[in-house]
């Protein structure tokens, strides 16, 4: 591509609009809603999940309908209030699909930006933990489960995995473990960890905040899942607090880390894919036709193992390095040592969590 | 004797020190740059121009590549004259309100960059101009204009008023003093402040990010985002690439007009 | 030539019946008009701030609430850690603006009167190359010399000396910070260094001033705008910053920046985010205009008289 079309695009899909609005009275509705843009744009995370999505869902959907599928590297956070501002000063959104965390997505559903999804076919027969909680239809749609695994270096642990996430208190550890700089994935982890049950969530958070206190004193690392890498490469960090899929990338790409479920359990939750309102109609239709390939039983297939995540269409086999893993939940007593707190009450909780997490650890 | 080997010893070891820290990342970055392996490493594991061929074969980097230049050009070319222009207002005439204006025109600095970001992409939204390209060449001009009104104000001090008196003495008119006797003078802060202006263009990922989607978006941000997941030789091969360009940038400018015009006094 | 006379004399009267003599007081503000406007895009966003900062998040729509409150500011107020990042901000800065400044004076001295030519180019090129490796990919550079296994303590464990924590900590935010700033401020000082008469410093060595002394009575003074004005530039630059502190300081000693950006994004409350912004913007710039008013605006300056 020239730069001359490059930055000639805009003038394009303005056209493009413009030709589509015209046929919109020429044509009955339901054979303009399926005129195929060239492109359709879907966010998504880099990396192993990136390519994930591409191998297990882009590329089979490009080879089922011509259209290709541009991803989207910007960070879930940062697409959030672009999205917000084009749907509320009535432009087209820059992105037709968002791969997302569903406690993301159900604040951009209360928001009323998602288009609804009830109609997709491919929603039938799929597992329950496919349909948001806490919301009407499906504003979003949960695609698999995913856990906060510990993952470590196995160097550091002689003995064998840790048994328990207290083992971050150990001094031995200082300046050698990191979270999440929001906390996240393991706020409910450490109210369990600090002497709370599960069932102090979220109104008694004071035994996590007061297990933060005292983690303070060993001086964690925070970051996100990119240093979490690079820190584990370099040997700066003995044991985090990540995503499952990370842990495995890295291990994958010849980086000396394992994972495990310590006593405490650890914290399992879900992504989703949801649609933007304010798509030209027939790009909406294409996006949602996306989602519905995602759940097809073939992509799923593909893409979850390929994240090496529990997929939410039924019966289908992890990959085999998975098998018996903690972090691949499959059977109700796998669940069971999985902490799940249901979005909503992320959803609302959330902020207060995050805030008294910056309160104890930037203070 | 003893004098001037102490002021050199002194003034040396701080600039060595200064030598070091600023190139110590980029000669790290450049020798990854080369490794075989799956990542960034130092040293390298191995020789091979593996990641220089990888981004060659990805269509995105060319054009984005390409915006990114036309972005930095947008962004030059609003800078030079505007930034110029204010600059001779705020040495060369009288004005009220200086201090207040002083601490206006700080404002690109004093706002943090996501709050000035997020702020012209409600702003170019409004406008409907989100999603072409001189609009990002205008968020960057906008945030670095202190650099070039700086630039060319600290050369503007440096000349002599008595020039122009001169100038306008012997019945020269305005704009032919402007051109032959004020311009000249200012020259090597124009030049400083374009160059600058530009180099900045070409690296900010902040501002761009939300002025600019996936069909847009240019370089930097590209990079931005991908080291958001995981950081791969990749990257340092794009910063390899950055300071070949700028390394021929700099020697073009060299032949063209002479490093020294960022040290011409007059 | 003659072409170009007319061409001139022709331009000559068209700008005098554009903006004839009698105008000519307001030139200075025409000159700046352009530069205003563009900065009052940045100060329509600050309107936007303003408002969004006096409404509450609620948290069913995740929309701000129609009606006024001063919820946000008091959120600031009664949240104590924000105080204590705001702090370290301010403080960061000082020190980082003070560093960069000691460093850059030295660098930009000898660039400016280095008599030989690869010298001063090898000078300019120290300096142009580090623009372009971005603050997060230098950062990265960093983990590799200084981190735990990185190359300063390969060497240390080498010579058969401890490992040394080089790298999370405040010490290593204020560090990155004066690398990434350096070039900027050696930039804004050689001007000011250039107008020195080299033949002043040389009078007051030939008098009989020992070198220091020729640099506090000559040179400095001398150069007193040009520091003014960098030091400026790196200390509001480093106030908004929030990406090495964030990497190099090991995710716990983030800057006020960094409470804005997750204000935005992470926890989706523009009106929070809108607020702290406000204090962040009207402390850096009372801090500015207090700086301009106790030191001179600098080679940042607007003159206001001129004879």
């Amino acid at each position: 591509m020239t730069i001359h079309a490059t930055l000639s695009t805009g003038r394009r899909r303005f056209l493009q609009w413009g030709a589509a609005g015209a046929g919109a009275m020429a044509l009955p509705g339901l054979a303009r809603a399926q005129d195929k843009p060239s492109e359709i744009i879907v966010r998504a995370w880099g990396g192993a999940w990136g390519e994930s999505l591409k191998a297990g869902v882009a590329d089979p959907f490009t080879a089922a309908t011509g259209i290709d599928v541009r991803l989207d590297f910007t960070e879930d956070n940062e697409i959030k209030p672009k999205l917000w501002a084009a749907v509320d000063q009535g432009r087209i959104p820059p992105i037709h699909v968002n791969w997302d965390t569903t406690t993301n997505a159900t604040i951009s559903a209360l928001r009323g930006v998602t288009v609804d999804l009830s109609d997709l076919p491919n929603l039938e027969g799929l597992l329950p933990l496919a349909k948001p909680t806490g919301l009407d239809g499906y504003p979003l749609v949960n695609t698999y489960a995913y856990v906060y695994v510990c993952a470590y270096r196995p160097e550091a642990f002689p003995d064998g995995p840790p048994q328990s996430w207290t083992v971050m208190l150990d001094p031995k550890f200082k300046g050698r473990v990191a979270l999440y700089d929001d906390g996240i994935g393991f706020n409910p982890i450490a109210v369990i960890a600090g002497g709370g049950t599960f069932d102090d969530v979220p109104d008694n958070m004071e035994p996590g905040y007061a297990f933060y206190r005292k983690l303070k004193e060993n001086q964690p690392l925070l970051g996100e899942d990119a240093d979490f890498t690079t820190w584990f490469q370099n040997g700066e960090i003995d044991l985090a607090c990540t995503i499952s899929v990370n842990a495995r990338a890295a291990r994958q790409s010849g980086i000396a880390v394992e994972w495990t479920v310590p006593a405490e359990g650890c914290k399992v939750d879900t992504d989703g894919l949801w649609v933007p309102k304010g798509l030209p109609e027939n790009e909406e239709y294409w996006a949602k036709q996306f989602v519905n390939f995602a759940l097809s039983e073939q992509a799923q297939a593909k893409w979850c193992s390929l994240l090496g995540l529990p997929p939410v269409y039924p019966g289908l086999a992890p990959p085999e390095d998975l098998v018996g893993d903690p972090s691949y939940p499959t059977t109700p007593e796998d669940f069971a040592r999985l902490v799940s707190v249901p979005s909503p009450v992320l959803v609302e909780n959330q902020p207060i969590w995050f805030a008294r997490f910056s309160e104890i650890f930037q203070g | 004797m003893t004098d001037q080997l102490s002021k050199r010893v002194v003034l040396w070891g701080l600039v060595w020190f200064s030598i070091v820290t600023l190139s110590l990342p980029t000669v790290i970055i450049i020798g990854a740059s080369f490794t075989s392996g799956d990542i960034i490493r130092f040293p390298p594991e191995g020789f091979s121009l593996r990641w220089y061929w990888e981004l060659w074969q990805l269509s995105d980097f060319t054009n984005a590549l390409l915006r990114t230049l036309y972005v930095a050009v947008i962004c030059t070319l609003i800078s030079l004259p505007v930034g110029t222009l204010a600059a001779l207002a705020t040495v060369r005439y009288r004005l009220r309100f200086r201090r207040s204006i002083q601490v206006y025109l700080l404002l690109p600095f004093t706002i943090p960059l996501v709050v000035s970001g997020l702020s012209m992409m409600i702003l170019f939204g409004e406008m409907r101009i989100l999603g072409q390209l001189w609009p990002v060449g205008l968020g960057i001009c906008i945030i670095n204009l202190p650099f070039m009104i700086w630039s060319v104000s600290a050369s503007v001090n440096a000349i002599d008023p008595d020039l122009e008196n001169a100038a306008m003495n012997c019945g020269a008119p305005p704009v032919q003093t402007f051109l032959t006797v004020t311009l000249p003078a200012v020259m090597p802060g124009v030049i400083t402040g374009g160059l600058l202006s530009f180099i900045l263009a070409f690296n900010e990922f902040l501002v761009s990010l939300f002025l600019t989607d996936s069909r847009t978006v240019t370089l930097p941000v590209q990079i931005y985002n991908s080291i958001r997941s995981i950081i791969t030789p990749d990257l340092a091969a794009v910063s390899v690439l950055y300071i070949l360009i700028a390394l021929i940038a700099v020697w073009l400018l060299d032949r063209l007009v002479g490093l020294e015009i960022f040290l011409r006094s007059k | 030539m003659p072409l170009t006379w007319r061409f001139l004399d022709t331009i000559e009267a068209l700008v005098a019946a554009l903006w004839p003599a009698r105008w000519r007081g307001a030139t200075g503000w025409a000159f700046l008009m352009p530069a205003l406007l563009l900065v009052g895009v940045l100060v329509i966003g600050l309107g936007y701030m303003l408002e969004y900062s006096l409404h509450e998040l609620n948290l069913a729509t995740y929309r701000l609430r129609d009606e006024y409150a001063l919820t946000n500011y008091a959120t600031f107020l009664n949240r104590p850690v924000y105080g204590t990042v705001l702090w370290r901000t301010v403080l960061g800065s000082v020190l980082v603006t003070g560093i960069t400044l000691l460093l850059a004076f030295p660098y930009a001295y000898v660039l400016v009167r280095t008599r030989v030519p690869w010298v001063r180019k090898a000078l300019l090129v120290t300096l142009f190359l580090p623009f372009f490796i971005g603050q997060v990919v230098r950062a990265y550079g960093w983990l590799i010399v200084l981190g735990r296994e990185g190359l300063v303590n390969s060497l240390l464990t080498g010579l058969g000396l401890p490992a040394q924590d080089l790298l999370f900590h405040f010490p290593a935010v204020i560090f990155g910070l004066v690398q990434y700033m350096l070039p900027f401020a050696i930039l804004l000082i050689v001007p000011a260094i250039t107008a020195i008469p080299e033949d002043m410093e040389r009078a007051s060595e030939s008098l009989g001033a020992p070198w220091p002394a020729t640099f506090r009575h000559v040179v400095l003074p001398m150069a007193w705008p040009g520091l003014i004005g960098a030091g400026v530039v790196v200390f509001t630059l480093t106030m908004t910053d929030f990406a090495m502190p964030e990497i190099l300081g090991g995710g716990t000693t983030d800057f006020f920046a960094s409470a804005i950006y997750d204000s935005f994004f992470q926890i989706s409350n523009p009106g929070l985010g809108a607020a702290l912004s406000m204090v962040l913007v009207t402390l850096g710039s009372l801090i500015v205009a207090a700086v301009f008013a106790l030191a001179g605006p600098g080679t940042l300056g607007i003159r206001g008289a001129r004879t």
